[in-house]
């Protein structure tokens, strides 16, 4: 009985974040705007369907972007879901998206073979680069206490400005007004599984392929295992006699090589050459991922779905209304902040623990009178 | 007697915890004003719930806590202490890196035009209030750079600065030197004319009587009796303390040791505090022996075992399996060497309260052949493993993927002991094992060990319920201050007995403590 109740509990707390989340929204929106309800519209059924015309149809192409945005925010929400298990708040993914997306680029750009598995080496390189980025976090982590969230964090301006030297000094275009690489060769490319220019590519696929392969390391393998109870209780594991330090260490590189597959899917994918000057955001949007799927790979796609879906509605919604697209910071904040307030809706919680356990004392003591104690 | 006389009355106090374990059962408990009253009891016995439920840190399943004739809910310790109640915890609740003016004044610090800490001002509170009540401590020092005593004395002043006139100190020498103890109690004694009121948790029975005015026994969540400090022996509190409410009796079959096991020698041990934990403390555990130690929690148990599983180093001494010292090995090397633990805190050590149980009766385990295949785990095989734990330990769930954390008490130690109990151990550490649990739980785990150590196993079982080492120990050890009080190997014990030497009012020549190590 107390199992239902908290897991009914987990569906009414998401629910209600959620919905508390698009209230506010609503409110901002109804602050902000003349035309509330056109805004509302389209950033509540904008991405599906089409209005064009006085012809209301399903939008395919809006919908295959939604899709295409998923690509690097489900291997980043996937690298967080890894980390955090282990309770590693390493937020080092945001700079490897960058770094992975920056040596698949120049992969795809220098090394020349003409076949199929060009794109899988620059995309296997990148992933092999980031997951070894990560071990500086994570060894400095398990070998002298420091904060992996503090390393990590500043790790990723590290990153991004040893990218933009080498992107300014050593592999810049000089024949082009900005700053940007050459152009890949067109076997580095991650072709479209769609026709249109909706950027909805393979990298979909394989993410969609990841995060089944995550799930099953997480709840299928020993290591996976081990992270998560290492995530659940440090002490106990330590106890059980598992490498704490180890596993720890391994948690972060696959985050790094998760997030580095994602940074070079994403950028052989939708650009022809690197443009990235800054820290993409992907991270961060993984992070927000990672809280709304609760850890789980299995749900990552589903709430980078949410995120892609709402991040194109505000952007439909601004250009369609007077709402400014700042609005979905706002709709994201709140809900970030709903989901990782522990105590949101404690009340609630402690109410059905109470009730629960009254009602096994009652029963306890009442096998006790059968018993004739 | 008059009612108004009682600046405290708790009536009919009932303390459920969330987890099902009854701290407090229908306890009542009241203070005279002006009096020292010692609240005494074994570990686990309620005292400290009582009195977190005073402070205002727990709040009662059920009852009623007057104060001065007052009806009252007090839902937080800041109600608490408005209503002068304070309280010096065993651990120092204290900011090391400010000064002790400041720790004294923190959370309601003076100000100059409200924005600014007046530190002077600070100071010269910290001092009126130290000489008024003769506790000279040092306004200006880092409490980091002080003494315990002193961190003590700051603390009395921090509750007497805001306005305690009920001052409760949870084991307050504890963590003292004789010296200081001696100066505490004199400051007591003092604090005590000036017509403060003082609940004093102790287990030591030479300081209750040299302090107190009266006293409260607590036994098992009860209170077992209230009397006056001079009417009473130590020999009368020991044996309510300690006194069993059931004779319990295990019919075991008759142990044959065999070869030494566990050797431990001549362990010393000094805690953070410069406290001697363990003061040369050497036996042995044979196969198929169950060696029970007992004594009042604090007295150099948790170091001991701490020591023998990993999780602390000895400063001196050694400590074998089969020959093999395990002194600063990783767990999971004395584990390979055949060590299985149930330990004390199990919410911490035991189990993962998240994950469930199939999840948690494998953490020792999970890497083994059997159930994996490639890299991928067997599931099969692992379900099939914790199925049968669940089975032959009776572990009451709906399934194995139900999370521990929503087992009962009783429930969740059977999947603690499941784990630890089947991995084939040749030494089994026993730490609290049915601590706060349920009877049926607490006999299929007492069987268990029995039956584990008749087949060969050594046991080693640490344990404040006195019933419990009594019974199931073939072999006894009774610590007291770090050091072996006695050893008992002829079966021959009672309660009274054993309160005498775990409350250091005796102790056994050395040459029958030297039996200890079956040399």
């Amino acid at each position: 009985m107390r199992d239902k109740r908290m897991v009914l509990f987990g569906f009414v707390r998401g629910a209600a974040a959620i919905a508390l989340a698009l209230a506010v929204g609503t409110i901002f929106i109804f602050l902000s705007s003349d035309e509330p309800f056109t805004a509302l519209k389209y950033l509540l059924i904008g991405p599906f369907v089409s209005f064009h015309g006085g012809v209301t149809a399903f939008n395919t192409q809006n919908f295959y972007q939604v899709l295409a945005a998923m690509i690097p925010t489900i291997f980043t929400g996937l690298a967080v879901c890894v980390m955090f298990s282990a309770n590693q708040f390493n937020l080092a993914a945001e700079g490897c998206v960058l770094v992975g997306g920056f040596v698949g680029a120049l992969v795809g750009i220098y090394v020349n073979m003409a076949t199929g598995w060009h794109a899988v080496i620059c995309v296997l390189a990148a992933t092999v680069v980031c997951g070894l980025i990560m071990l500086i976090p994570s060894i400095l982590k398990v070998k002298l206490g420091a904060s992996e969230m503090v390393t990590s964090l500043m790790l990723n301006f590290v990153l991004l400005y040893i990218v933009l030297h080498f992107l300014n000094y050593h592999f810049a275009d000089r024949s082009k007004g900005a700053t940007m690489t050459y152009p890949f060769l067109d076997s580095a490319k991650i072709s479209s599984i769609v026709p249109g220019n909706s950027k909805l590519t393979w990298g979909f696929v394989i993410a969609l392929v990841i995060s089944f392969v995550i799930w099953v390391f997480m709840y299928r393998t020993r290591w996976g295992y081990a992270i998560r109870m290492i995530g659940i209780n440090e002490s106990f594991s330590l106890y059980s006699g598992m490498n704490v330090g180890g596993t720890i260490v391994l948690s972060s590189v696959i985050g790094g090589m998760l997030s580095g597959m994602g940074g070079s899917l994403e950028v052989l994918g939708r650009y022809n050459t690197f443009v990235w000057r800054e820290l993409p955001g992907y991270g961060w949007t993984g992070v927000t991922i990672a809280i709304l799927a609760k850890n789980n790979p299995g749900l990552v796609p589903l709430a980078a779905f949410f995120l892609a879906y709402l991040n194109k509605g505000c952007q439909l919604m601004s250009t369609h209304s007077d709402v400014p697209s700042e609005m979905i910071d706002i709709i994201q904040a709140a809900i970030f902040l709903f989901f990782a307030a522990e105590q949101f809706l404690s009340g609630y919680r402690q109410k059905l623990v109470v009730k629960t356990t009254r009602e096994e004392l009652m029963k306890a003591e009442s096998l006790k009178a059968t018993e004739g104690e | 007697m008059e009612a108004n006389e009682f600046v405290v009355r708790m009536e009919k106090i009932t303390k459920i915890y969330p987890n099902g374990i009854a701290a407090n059962r229908d306890v009542d408990f009241a203070i005279r004003k002006g009096e020292i009253h010692a609240l005494i009891g074994e570990n686990g016995a309620g005292k400290s719930t009582l009195m977190k439920i005073l402070f205002g840190l727990e709040q009662p399943t059920d009852g009623t806590i007057y104060l001065n004739d007052e009806r009252v809910t007090l839902s937080s310790p800041l109600e608490a202490i408005s209503k002068g109640i304070g309280m010096v915890h065993q651990h120092f609740m204290l900011v090391p890196s400010l000064t002790v003016a400041e720790n004294i004044v923190l959370g309601m610090a003076p100000t100059k035009g409200g924005l600014f800490i007046d530190y002077k001002e600070a100071v010269r509170l910290t001092r009126e209030y130290s000489e008024k009540y003769n506790l000279f401590v040092e306004p200006d020092a880092r409490v980091a750079d002080i003494a315990v005593g002193m961190k003590q004395k700051v603390e009395i002043l921090k509750a007497l600065v805001r306005g305690a006139q009920v001052l409760i100190l949870d084991e307050p020498t504890a963590v003292l030197t004789t010296q200081e103890t001696v100066e505490l109690f004199q400051e007591l004694k003092n604090l005590k004319e000036q017509g403060f009121t003082i609940v004093f948790i102790s287990h030591k029975l030479k300081e209750i009587k040299e302090l107190t005015d009266r006293i409260t026994i607590m036994r098992a969540g009860r209170s077992v009796g209230v009397y006056d400090t001079d009417t009473i022996s130590e020999q009368e509190i020991s044996r309510l303390m300690v006194g069993r409410d059931v004779v319990l009796r295990m019919d075991k079959p008759e142990s044959v040791p065999g070869e030494r096991v566990l050797c431990v020698e001549d362990l010393h041990y000094i805690n953070e505090w410069d406290k001697k934990m363990l003061d040369g403390i050497s036996f042995s555990v044979r196969q198929g022996e169950i060696v029970g130690i007992a004594g009042v929690e604090g007295n150099g148990q948790r170091e001991l075992v701490d020591i023998l599983f990993g999780l602390k180093v000895p400063d001196s001494g050694d400590a074998m399996i089969d020959g093999q010292s395990l002194i600063g090995l990783p767990q999971a090397r004395i584990r390979t060497l055949g060590v299985s633990y149930v330990p004390e805190d199990r919410m911490t050590f035991g189990v993962a309260q998240t994950a469930n149980i199939q999840e948690n009766m494998v953490s020792d385990r999970f890497s083994q052949k059997r159930f994996n295949k490639g890299p991928l785990f067997n599931m099969k095989s692992l379900y099939d493993e914790s199925d049968k734990l669940i089975m032959d330990y009776a572990v009451l769930c709906k399934s194995r993927s139900q999370e521990v954390g929503m087992l009962s008490g009783g429930n969740i130690q059977k999947v603690v002991v499941a784990r630890e109990f089947s991995s084939d151990p040749i030494l089994i550490i026993a730490d609290q094992p049915t601590r706060g649990i349920d009877v049926g739980a607490t006999e299929l785990i007492r069987n268990k060990l029995v039956e584990l150590s008749r087949a060969g196993a050594a046991v080693l079982l640490v344990s404040a319920d006195l019933n419990e080492v009594m019974e199931l120990s073939d072999n006894l050890i009774v610590m007291y201050n770090g050091q072996i009080a006695g050893y008992f190997d002829d079966g021959q014990w009672d309660d009274v007995m054993m309160g005498e030497y775990m409350l250091g009012l005796k102790r056994q020549s050395d040459e029958e403590i030297r039996r200890a190590c079956h040399a």
